[in-house]
């Protein structure tokens, strides 16, 4: 027992100490899009820890004990919100005992607070399916809204690392620039995508169709976080001769068997974008992200 | 922002013009009326100041509306999207209309609601149910023939302030009694990877003890943590633990209590755990747990565990001997645990396929003074119990699982009574089978097959069909 223990605290010690010796962050963001937005703004200023990958669902995530070992050491925790980590975070946050993480404390940031939602439900009532009550969690698939949450990390950055207020304020406003000049130029380029209807999986990629104003006339889940089934992606073959969509729109995260179907019986292409940042091998960052889908989208659209 | 800002100004202003249209006496109302057109200027100001927030956010919502108007063919997602300024502008109205009303129900805690039901069939009778060799200490059958009520849990819970949490889970047993499961607070700002709990929870031992019913795997819990701690064993105390600040997840902790509960030992019939009309500590538990990831698709936690309780000079009954003969007391009950969890998922992706995998063991100490047909003298018993379960969920609605569970009889010295007291040569068996239907996060209906050989000579073919319902907040589970 005592060898165990002068064992651990000789590990926690070490620990410790290599902690205090690099003087980086520990930014602990729940998807990788938050991670790709802390690289633009801190650069290595930060060292990063995603607890999801892009390969899962955000909304089905275990409270692993890794988690918990991140969480313990961040300094700043940013993710969606709007209730799409509602099943782990809280468990997370509570056994961490991180105080600087709080909810209301600068450690913690909640996206969603800070950009306009939408979906917002009329109806409250789990018989429409998983809905969120505070409006469409997936808010990182619109990049204008990587700006104001930008400015928001900008800002808590600044507020617990002082030091690095120089570096953040620059690496945000080139940020800002790169990423307005870029949006302007995505507009232009998915000007044809205006108006052309879509099937999409889940409601992943909304803000991606509300930015490009593109039509969503069909899912594939018959609710919000229920699995497709055979009765419900039957009516989608009844709603194509009402409601024509151009082309099937899953994410790379979701299983391709229910769009391969439709897209046999309805004879429109399957056109899959990568869910977030990393989901491919192009969309290695935020911009490569945007830059994928559209290019995706417009290939799409010509096939 | 509004509706964060809003209550506390309306609610002064409100209270003040209530104050001085009618607290004053007619003497004072003509000098009063100059503050009431002031407060009337200022709720003036305050409603213009709403309007140029809402205007603001019409003007927001309209530009968002504009750019969507602009696209030649996408008029009706235009219409769609102004339709929804109206009503966000409307709604940010009427909320600066009854501000006070919106914040009340604001601040209610989160409740859930979960309801569980049964329908079972045993061939040998339930209610006469006994594992040879050992004592549970709760309720001994493993269910109810027929349609039955399970658990109704209700959790509540809400932050008390920017220090605690607190949590009640209240349930309603399908016998028309209740009982307080958990009712305690939590710490949530000590910080350094501290967390202090206090009240009545249940204890950090073992893996599968800490676990609702409803989040079970199978109908019902293993044999060995029925054997030695009931469906759930918690206590009335205080907990600590500390989660060391390492890239891999080490967690340790302790509880003190009250010792409400003993472990392995048969608390029917009105004995209780010990001499609890007394001052000082009753029961005390230590717990250790190590777990991290292996690649994205592994992750896993192993822990250590010991609890300690003790029978004061409360007299209880040795299993499977006669009670009016043989009892024992003075009893100093320690168990240890071992506990392994596995969970796997392609690329950690748990929508579609994954695995979980349970693995624990235990071991039980008793010592104290035994009573029986050759007298009065000091006695050592230690038995064990372990069990394996996997979980595999192989469609976003499906799940399969498959358990089996072992006890062990292990050592007994009787002292004076070592010739007259020989416990059965018998090892309790169980073997278990599940699947279960998972339309949403929020329902499950599973069917489950028990083969028990738990008492000496009988085989039990149990069989169960269970609902699960989970009502209100989204709840979060621990790994």
């Amino acid at each position: 027992m005592n060898k165990m223990l002068s064992w651990l605290l000789s590990w926690v010690l070490l620990a410790t100490l290599s902690s205090t010796a690099s003087a980086a962050l520990n930014v602990f963001v729940c998807e990788p899009e938050w991670g790709a937005l802390v690289n633009e703004i801190a650069g290595n200023r930060a060292t990063v820890f995603s607890a999801t990958t892009a390969m899962q669902n955000p909304h089905v995530v275990q409270a692993r004990p890794s988690l918990i070992a991140h969480a313990r050491n961040a300094d700043l925790v940013v993710y969606s919100g709007a209730e799409l980590e509602v099943g782990y975070l809280p468990v997370i946050l509570q056994q961490s005992g991180n105080d600087k993480i709080l909810v209301g404390k600068p450690g913690n940031l909640d996206a969603s607070k800070y950009v306009p939602l939408i979906e917002v439900p009329g109806i409250l009532d789990r018989s429409q399916g998983d809905v969120h009550p505070m409006g469409n969690p997936h808010i990182h698939y619109d990049p204008r809204n990587m700006l104001l949450v930008g400015e928001e990390l900008k800002k808590r950055l600044i507020q617990i690392d002082p030091a690095g207020a120089a570096d953040y304020e620059a690496r945000y406003k080139a940020f800002n620039q790169r990423m307005s000049a870029a949006i302007k130029q995505w507009e232009r380029q998915a000007a044809p995508l205006k108006g052309v209807a879509v099937i999409e999986n889940h409601k992943e990629v909304s803000y991606l169709f509300n930015w490009l104003g593109m039509p969503v006339v069909g899912s594939l889940e018959p609710k919000p976080g229920v699995e497709p089934t055979s009765g419900h992606l039957l009516e989608l073959v009844e709603n194509q001769k009402v409601h024509p969509a151009k082309m099937i729109v899953p994410t790379s995260n979701r299983d391709p068997k229910p769009s391969e179907w439709l897209s046999e019986r309805i004879k429109v292409p399957v056109v899959t974008i990568p869910l977030t940042v990393g989901s491919s091998g192009h969309a290695k960052d935020l911009f490569s992200l945007y830059d994928d889908a559209i290019k995706s989208l417009l290939a799409g659209l010509k096939s | 922002m509004l509706r964060r800002n809003a209550p506390p100004r309306g609610r002064t202003i409100t209270a003040l013009a209530i104050i001085f249209a009618f607290g004053l006496p007619a003497a004072a109302r003509a000098q009063a009326k100059s503050d009431l057109d002031e407060i009337r200027q200022q709720i003036q100001d305050l409603k213009g100041a709403y309007e140029s927030r809402i205007q603001a956010l019409e003007k927001r919502l309209k530009g968002a509306e504009e750019t969507a108007a602009s696209a030649q063919s996408s008029a009706g997602k235009a219409e769609a999207s102004a339709d929804k300024a109206a009503a966000t502008a409307e709604s940010a109205r009427t909320q600066t209309v009854s501000p006070i009303q919106a914040t009340q129900n604001a601040f209610n805690p989160a409740i859930s609601l979960i309801l569980d039901g049964t329908y079972g069939n045993f061939k040998q009778d339930p209610t006469k149910y006994a594992i040879t060799g050992f004592q549970p200490p709760g309720a001994t059958s493993p269910g109810d023939r027929g349609f039955s009520l399970g658990e109704s849990e209700l959790f509540v819970t809400a932050n008390v302030d920017h220090v605690f949490m607190g949590a009640l889970n209240f349930s309603l047993h399908g016998d028309d009694t209740t009982s307080i499961e958990e009712a305690y607070f939590q710490t949530l700002a000590l910080g350094s990877g501290l967390t202090l709990k206090g009240g009545r929870f249940f204890s950090a031992i073992g893996y599968q003890n800490s676990i609702h019913a409803h989040a079970w795997d199978f109908v019902d819990t293993s044999l060995v943590q029925h054997a030695f701690l009931g469906d759930n064993y918690g206590d009335d105390g205080l907990q600590l633990t500390w989660v060391a600040p390492l890239p891999v997840f080490v967690e340790v902790g302790g509880a003190l209590g009250r010792g409400r509960n003993l472990a392995g030992t048969f608390q029917g019939g009105g004995l209780v755990a010990n001499d609890l009309n007394k001052n000082g500590v009753g029961a005390g538990s230590a717990f250790l747990h190590v777990g991290g990831d292996v690649g994205d698709s592994n992750a896993y936690r192993v822990g250590v565990s010991t609890l300690r309780t003790s029978t004061g000079t409360n007299v209880f009954p040795l299993a499977d001997f006669d009670p009016t003969t043989t009892s024992f007391t003075n009893g100093d009950i320690r168990l240890y645990g071992a506990d392994f969890v596995w969970k796997w998922a392609p690329d950690g992706n748990y929508q579609y396929r994954n695995f979980k995998f349970v693995a624990e063991w235990f071991q039980i100490h008793r010592d104290g003074d035994l009573t029986g047909p050759g007298g009065t003298g000091p006695f050592s018993q230690r038995q064990a119990g372990w069990y394996v379960q996997g979980a595999y969920q192989f469609h976003p609605y499906w799940r399969v699982g498959l358990r089996y569970d072992q006890l062990q009889r292990g050592s007994f010295d009787g002292g004076v009574n070592a010739a007259s007291l020989i416990p059965p040569d018998f090892t309790p068996k169980r073997y278990s089978a599940m699947i279960d239907w998972n339309p949403s996060e929020f329902s499950r209906i599973r069917l489950q097959y028990n083969e028990d050989k738990s008492q000496l000579g009988l085989t039990d073919h149990q069989i169960f069909v269970q609902y699960i319902y989970s009502l209100g907040t989204h709840g979060a589970h621990k790994f």
